[in-house]
C-alpha cells in the first residue's frame, strides 16, 4: 500500500513533477523533477528568482495548472488526473487564494467576497463556519468594512479581506502568491503577521510565493527554488539570512 | 455578426502605440467590426425605405386610376423618415457605448500617451476621427447593399404589380441616408469618448488600479430637459386622447406627444434604467451566479442604460403598433355592429405587419448592440474571470452568469417595453377613435379598451428570448476560455 500524504503529515505535496513549456530548442524547462511536501499547519515560503519555477509549482499544487510529469496530491487527493470541474469544485472547497493584486470582485463588497467560496458552492455557512468567519472578521479589523466595496478599502483592507476569505472555509491549504507585492511595508508586516497567525494558533497550512526576504522570514520553513528545482530547504531564517543564500545562489559557482 | 467574432483582441500591449503600429490596425479592434455593421444596416434600411417610398410615389401618381395619391405619399414619407430617424438614433447609441468600451480598454495606452505629451482633447479627436471613419465605411458598405436590395425589390414589385413605373434606383438623394449615418457615427464616437478626458498618465504605470466603476455621467442640463419632454409630452398624449373623445384630430396631438416622450425616454434612459435594472436583478434570486450578473449589468450604468433602451425602444414600437392595430380593429368590429370587416382588418393588418417589420430593424441594430457590450465586457473582465475561476466558478457556472447578464438587460428592456407599446398603442387608438361611434348605445365619447394582440407579443417574447441567446454566444465561449493562471499573469 502506498504512503498518504496524511500519513506524511503534510498537507499537499508533489511527486517528480516536472512542466515545460514548448518543446525543442524554444521550450522552456519550468519546473525539474520536483518532489516536495507542504507539511501541515506550518507556514512554507517558497523563494527564488524569476523564472526559478515557483509560481509554476504553487499553480500546479494548487490545481490550477496541469504538470507536463509527475504527480500532485492535494491532503489524500492525487489531483493529477482530474478534470476541470472537479479541479474547480476541489479548489472551492479546499484551497484558499491570497494574490498579490486584484484578489476581490470588484463588484462586490467585502462580506460577499468573504463568502463567495460558500456561495459558489452554492451553501451558506454552517453555524461553525460561521462562528469561524465572526472571529476572522474581527481579529482582521474588518467588522468596520463589510459592505464596503474593493474600490472603497486600501491595499492592505483589500489584502485582510482576501485573507479572511481564503480562511473561512478552513481549507487543507492556503496558498499566497506575493501577497504583500503591492503594498507599503507596514501593511506588508500586518499581513505576514496576520497570516503566521493564522498558522501558529489555528493551525493553518500555507504556502507563500514570494522573492522578498523579509516575507519569507515569517515563515517556518523556506523551500529555495532555483532552475526548476528545490536547491534548499532550510526551517526559519531570519531575513537577512534569506538574502545571504540569494545572493550566493546568484552567484556563479 | 463574423466581424465580432473575428476581430482581434483588444489587449494590445502598452507600447503598442499608434505611431508605431501599422497604420489601420486599429480597424481590427473589438467593436469595430459591430459598428461597420451597425451603421451598414441602418444606411441600407435608410436607402431601401427611400427607394421604397420614392417608388410608391412614381407608382402612384403614374397610375391616374389611383386617387389620393399626394396625400398617400407624404404620410409614406413621413413614416420613412421617422422610422429610418429611430433606427439611425438607435445606432448612434449602439456605438456611442461601443466607443465607451473601446475607450475603457484603450486606457492604459492613452494614458501613455498622456505620459508621453499628447493632450486629453487630441486623443478624443483621434477617437472620433476613428468613429468618421468607421461610420464612413459602414454607410459606402451599406449604400451598396441598399442600392442591390432595392434593385432587386423594386424589380419583383414591378413584376408583382404588373407595372412599369420606370423609377430609377440610383438617385443622388440615397447619398443622404449615408452621408447621415457616417454623420451620426462620428457623433456617437465623440459622445462615447467622453471618458478619455478623465485618463491621467498616472494610469499608464503598472499596478495602478484600473477603475471598475464609473459614475452616472448623467449632466443636469439633459436630466432638465428631458424631465421638460416627458412632461410635455404626457399633456400632449393626454390633451390627444381628451380632443380625440371629439374629433379623430386628436390622434395627431398624441403624436407629437409621443414623440416628446420617446424623446425623453431616451434622453433620460441613465436616469431611468438603473433603477428598473436593480429591480429585475432581485427577481433572479440570491445565488453566486445570479448576484455576479446583477453586479455585472450595473457595472457601468451608462452603458448598461442605453444599451437597453435600444431594445425598449424596439420593443415600445412594434408592440404599439400591433396594440393599435387590434384596438382598432376591436372598435371597427363593434361599430359595425358586430361583424369585422374583413377587407378593413386585412388592410390593417398588412400595414400593421409592415410598420412592425421595420420598426424591428431598430431592434435589430439593438441586438447587435447588446452582443457587443456583453463580448466586450467580457474581454475587458479577464482578469475578474480568471480570479473567479482560481476561487471555484465552474464552466457551467460561467456560462450561467454571462447568459443571466443578457437575460437581465433583455428581460428589463422587454417588460418596459411591453408596457410602454400597449400605453403608446392604445393611446393612438383612443385618440383616434375616441369619437365613433359603436352599438349599443351609439354615442360618443367611446372608450376604447386596450386590445393585447397575444400573438404578436408572443413573438415579440419569443425573439426577445432568442436575441438574449443569441447574445451570449461569444461572450460566453470567450469568458469559458479564460484560464486562471493566464488571466492572473496579465
Amino acid at each position: 500500500m502506498e504512503i498518504s500524504t496524511t500519513d506524511l503529515g503534510l498537507a499537499a505535496r508533489v511527486q517528480n513533477l516536472s512542466k515545460s513549456y514548448g518543446r525543442g530548442e524554444t521550450g522552456v524547462t519550468a519546473l525539474d523533477g520536483v518532489t516536495v511536501g507542504v507539511r501541515r499547519g506550518e507556514f512554507t515560503a517558497i523563494m527564488g528568482p524569476s523564472g526559478s519555477g515557483k509560481s509554476t509549482l504553487m499553480h500546479i499544487m494548487a490545481g490550477l495548472d496541469a504538470p507536463t510529469g509527475g504527480r500532485a496530491w492535494i491532503g489524500d487527493t492525487d489531483i493529477t488526473g482530474l478534470s476541470d470541474l472537479e479541479l474547480t469544485i476541489l479548489r472551492r472547497r479546499r484551497v484558499g487564494f491570497v494574490f498579490q493584486a486584484f484578489n476581490l470582485v470588484p463588484t462586490l463588497d467585502a462580506q460577499a467576497n468573504i463568502l463567495l467560496p460558500f456561495d459558489l458552492d452554492g451553501r451558506t455557512p454552517s453555524a461553525l463556519e460561521r462562528a469561524r468567519i465572526d472571529g476572522l472578521v474581527d481579529s482582521l479589523g474588518l467588522r468596520p468594512r463589510l459592505r464596503h466595496r474593493p474600490h472603497e478599502l486600501s491595499g492592505g483592507q483589500q489584502q485582510r479581506v482576501a485573507i479572511a476569505r481564503a480562511l473561512a472555509t478552513a481549507p487543507d491549504l492556503v496558498f499566497a502568491d506575493e501577497p504583500t507585492g503591492n503594498l507599503d511595508s507596514r501593511s506588508s508586516r500586518e499581513v505576514l503577521a496576520l497570516l503566521a497567525a493564522a498558522s501558529r494558533e489555528h493551525g493553518q497550512s500555507i504556502a507563500m510565493v514570494t522573492h522578498d526576504p523579509v516575507a519569507a522570514s515569517y515563515a517556518d520553513r523556506v523551500l529555495f527554488l532555483g532552475d526548476g528545482r528545490v536547491v534548499a530547504d532550510k526551517p526559519r531564517q531570519s531575513a537577512e539570512q534569506v538574502s545571504a543564500f540569494m545572493l550566493a545562489a546568484e552567484v556563479p559557482a | 455578426m463574423s466581424a465580432l467574432i473575428d476581430a482581434a483582441p483588444t489587449e494590445t500591449p502598452p507600447t503598442d502605440t499608434p505611431h508605431r503600429r501599422a497604420r489601420g490596425a486599429w480597424l481590427r479592434e473589438r467593436g469595430m467590426g459591430a459598428t461597420v455593421l451597425v451603421a451598414g444596416i441602418s444606411t441600407a434600411f435608410g436607402v431601401l425605405l427611400l427607394s421604397a417610398t420614392g417608388y410608391i410615389g412614381a407608382w402612384l401618381t403614374s397610375d391616374p386610376y389611383l386617387g389620393g395619391g399626394e396625400m398617400v405619399t407624404v404620410v409614406v414619407a413621413l413614416l420613412s423618415v421617422l422610422l429610418v430617424g429611430v433606427a439611425v438614433y438607435v445606432a448612434a447609441i449602439v456605438t456611442a457605448n461601443t466607443f465607451a468600451t473601446i475607450v475603457a480598454g484603450r486606457t492604459r495606452q492613452i494614458a501613455l500617451m498622456r505620459l508621453i505629451g499628447a493632450s486629453a482633447r487630441s486623443q478624443r479627436r483621434e477617437v472620433a476621427r476613428q468613429g468618421l471613419v468607421v461610420g464612413a465605411i459602414g454607410a459606402a458598405a451599406g449604400l451598396v447593399a441598399g442600392v442591390a436590395a432595392g434593385a432587386g425589390l423594386l424589380w419583383a414589385a414591378d413584376a408583382a404589380l404588373d407595372i412599369s413605373t420606370g423609377y430609377r434606383v440610383l438617385q443622388p438623394v440615397l447619398l443622404i441616408p449615408a452621408v447621415i449615418v457616417a454623420l451620426t457615427t462620428w457623433a456617437g464616437a465623440w459622445t462615447g469618448s467622453r471618458r478619455v478626458l478623465s485618463v491621467t498618465p498616472l494610469e499608464a504605470i503598472a499596478g495602478a488600479n484600473p477603475r471598475n466603476r464609473d459614475e452616472i455621467a448623467a449632466s443636469r442640463g439633459r436630466r432638465v430637459v428631458a424631465v421638460g419632454l416627458a412632461i410635455s409630452g404626457a399633456a400632449l398624449l393626454a390633451l390627444g386622447v381628451l380632443a380625440g373623445l371629439m374629433s379623430p384630430i386628436g390622434v395627431l396631438i398624441a403624436f407629437v406627444g409621443g414623440i416628446l416622450s420617446f424623446t425623453a425616454l431616451a434622453l433620460g434612459s441613465v436616469l431611468l434604467m438603473p433603477p428598473l435594472l436593480r429591480l429585475t436583478g432581485r427577481l433572479f434570486g440570491r445565488s453566486a451566479t445570479a448576484r455576479l450578473a446583477a453586479e455585472n449589468a450595473l457595472r457601468y450604468p451608462e452603458r448598461s442604460s442605453r444599451m437597453a433602451i435600444g431594445v425598449v425602444m424596439g420593443v415600445t414600437l412594434v408592440v404599439m403598433f400591433a396594440v393599435a392595430n387590434e384596438s382598432v380593429k376591436a372598435v371597427l368590429t363593434a361599430s359595425s355592429g358586430g361583424q369585422p370587416p374583413t377587407e378593413m382588418n386585412s388592410i390593417m393588418d398588412t400595414f400593421a405587419a409592415i410598420m412592425m417589420g421595420l420598426v424591428a430593424v431598430s431592434a435589430v441594430i439593438a441586438g447587435v448592440g447588446l452582443v457587443n457590450l456583453l463580448t466586450i465586457g467580457v474581454v475587458q473582465r479577464r482578469r475578474e474571470l480568471g480570479l473567479l475561476r482560481a476561487l471555484g466558478l465552474t464552466a457551467p457556472q460561467v456560462r450561467r452568469v454571462v447568459l443571466l447578464e443578457a437575460a437581465h438587460v433583455t428581460i428589463t428592456a422587454l417588460a418596459f417595453g411591453l408596457l410602454l407599446g400597449i400605453v403608446y398603442g392604445w393611446i393612438a387608438a383612443q385618440s383616434l377613435l375616441g369619437s365613433v361611434t359603436v352599438p349599443p348605445a351609439w354615442s360618443s365619447p367611446t372608450l376604447v379598451a386596450p386590445a393585447i394582440p397575444w400573438i404578436s407579443v408572443l413573438v415579440v417574447v419569443v425573439l426577445t428570448a432568442a436575441l438574449t441567446l443569441v447574445a451570449a454566444v461569444v461572450p460566453t465561449r470567450l469568458a469559458t476560455r479564460v484560464s486562471a493562471v493566464e488571466a492572473l499573469a496579465e
